[in-house]
């Protein structure tokens, strides 16, 4: 087992390294093509708020998919994007179809084969659609179109079926996370799905912490006793 | 000089990117899938993961398209394109472009014509996305190793750890429920004046507004209880009908299609003054 996870870190660290190299390939071939820099002034402008908002969002990110995702997954998904509308839910659905669980080996196995796959797809169907349908897709979404609502709501469709499973298995651990999003999004309807995820996660693990204590209890008041002697 | 941001060389780098992006994916898929074998899981479970995989991807990679297409107004296609293909996220890069734009005077409603421009928008994209990328590496492997160590202590932390990973789960799909029946997406766009020129602030600043471009409502309350109840019937009828029992692993994807049809259906069928109720008024300032 442990071989196989010193082996999915190795791979996985050589190709998050080439991948920031192959990122950053871009903007300099960008500007090289052009022969047009930015300035560091307008970056000074441009970049604070940004990184205010994002970095300290990809530190929780990564801390909430690595125990989730596995190693492959996560490193995976973090190379090709879009993690909580697509790989995330992606990789737990195959883990759940295969009812293998995450932090096992089959776990690992599973996630990181369902996130390739669906990361090839998503490359594909993004190509495909540049390349072949660029001219007829704003059609297909603009305003009036048919399919115009079913595109807008790929999301509660998504996560709706998702859910569906774990919330009537686990209803009791659901309330709380779901009533702590909305009243969250009361306050502030805007707040970033990375945020608020970060918040019903935390409400969600009090909440079951808070139901199972007859699992950690017991081994928590060994643990101060052994501390104590 | 309109062109630039669609010749064959932006299009060559865009191609140099997604060959890379294949690579590395089937990379992992060929050594998870042997590895799969040599654990014993069955070719058919692991055929099962990568059909359902393939069909769940579908429609999230189109919604994903089509942000490539509405960022294609300002930015030409094959940026977006690029961006949206690595650690490409459909909220930061628009949030990015925006924010640059806003900052070097334009909107994403108008082409960018400046190759400066366009280079630093570039430069702000990636930046802001590549963090993750650097130290991954550095915490994946300490983080995981401490988290298998915790939870395989004893069978009682080996119970705490499934339930714990079953309400992170929970924790996760929460924050998108709760969206889908109370929350609301901006965009930032110029504030002009009366004669249709931007204004600035006393910076020369552009001074922007926060537009709702979308918001939850009756409908996506709607989508939402059919893709639970898609979800629960399919599951139901696999589990219970032994002929479509093979076909469980494809529950989900066809419950989201379903409810994505029923969005269709109730769009069209509900009065107007109900299927386009949302909390918060679309094209409205916040």
């Amino acid at each position: 087992m442990k071989t196989y996870f010193y082996k999915l870190h190795k791979w996985g660290a050589v190709w998050n390294y080439a991948a920031l190299l192959a990122m950053y390939f871009v903007p300099v071939a960008i500007s090289v093509y052009l022969n047009a820099w930015p300035t560091l002034g307008a970056l000074a402008k441009i970049l604070p708020p940004l990184l205010i908002l994002y970095w300290p969002t990809g530190v929780i990110e990564t801390v909430t998919y690595i125990p989730m995702l596995g190693a492959g997954g996560t490193y995976l998904s973090f190379v090709t994007g879009n993690i909580s509308n697509l790989k995330l839910p992606c990789g737990l659905n195959a883990m759940e179809n295969a009812k293998v669980k995450a932090n096992t080996e089959e776990g690992e196995v599973i996630a990181t084969l369902s996130i390739a796959v669906s990361s090839i797809v998503t490359t594909v169907v993004i190509a495909v659609g540049v390349l072949a349908f660029s001219p007829v897709l704003p059609k297909i979404t603009a305003e009036g179109s048919l399919f115009k609502p079913a595109f807008e709501q790929v999301l509660p469709a998504l996560f709706g079926a998702l859910g569906a499973g774990y919330f009537f298995k686990h209803w009791k651990l659901g309330i709380a996370p779901v009533l702590s999003g909305i009243i969250v999004l009361l306050f502030s309807p805007t707040m970033g799905v990375g945020i608020l995820m970060f918040i019903t996660i935390v409400v969600s693990i009090v909440g079951t912490l808070i139901i199972y204590k007859n699992l950690w209890l017991p081994e928590f008041k060994k643990m101060k006793e052994a501390k104590k002697k | 000089m309109t062109d630039f941001k669609e010749s064959p060389i932006m299009y060559g780098i865009a191609l140099a990117v997604i060959a890379f992006i294949i690579a590395q994916s089937l990379f992992f898929a060929i050594k998870s899938w042997k590895h799969g074998k040599k654990l014993g899981i069955t070719s058919e479970t692991l055929k099962n993961t990568v059909i359902s995989s393939v069909l769940f991807t579908i429609a999230p990679s189109i919604s994903i398209l089509v942000t490539v297409i509405v960022l294609a107004n300002a930015l030409g296609i094959v940026l977006p394109w690029i961006r949206l293909s690595v650690v490409g996220n459909l909220a930061y890069e628009t949030v990015a472009a925006e924010t640059s734009l806003g900052v070097l005077g334009g909107s994403l409603s108008n082409p960018v014509d400046n190759p400066v421009a366009f280079s630093t928008i570039a430069w702000a994209m990636t930046i802001g996305a590549g963090f993750p990328l650097f130290y991954l590496p550095l915490v994946c492997k300490k983080l995981q190793m401490k988290i298998g160590d915790t939870i395989n202590k004893n069978d009682n932390t080996k119970k705490l750890g499934d339930v714990l990973s079953a309400a992170a789960f929970i924790g996760i799909i929460s924050a998108f429920i709760a969206r889908a029946i109370n929350g609301c997406a901006t965009t930032k766009e110029l504030v002009l004046d009366s004669a249709g020129n931007q204004m600035l602030n006393e910076a020369g600043e552009a001074i922007t507004k926060n537009v709702i471009t979308e918001s939850s409502g009756v409908i996506s309350i709607l989508t939402l209880i059919c893709a639970i109840i898609f979800m629960l019937i399919f599951t139901a009828l696999c589990q219970k009908v032994k002929k479509l029992e093979k076909f469980e692993s494809f529950a989900m994807p066809l419950a989201m299609f379903a409810a994505m049809g029923c969005a269709i259906l109730f769009t069209k069928v509900l009065p107007a003054e109900l299927s386009t109720f949302t909390w918060y008024s679309v094209g409205g300032v916040m």
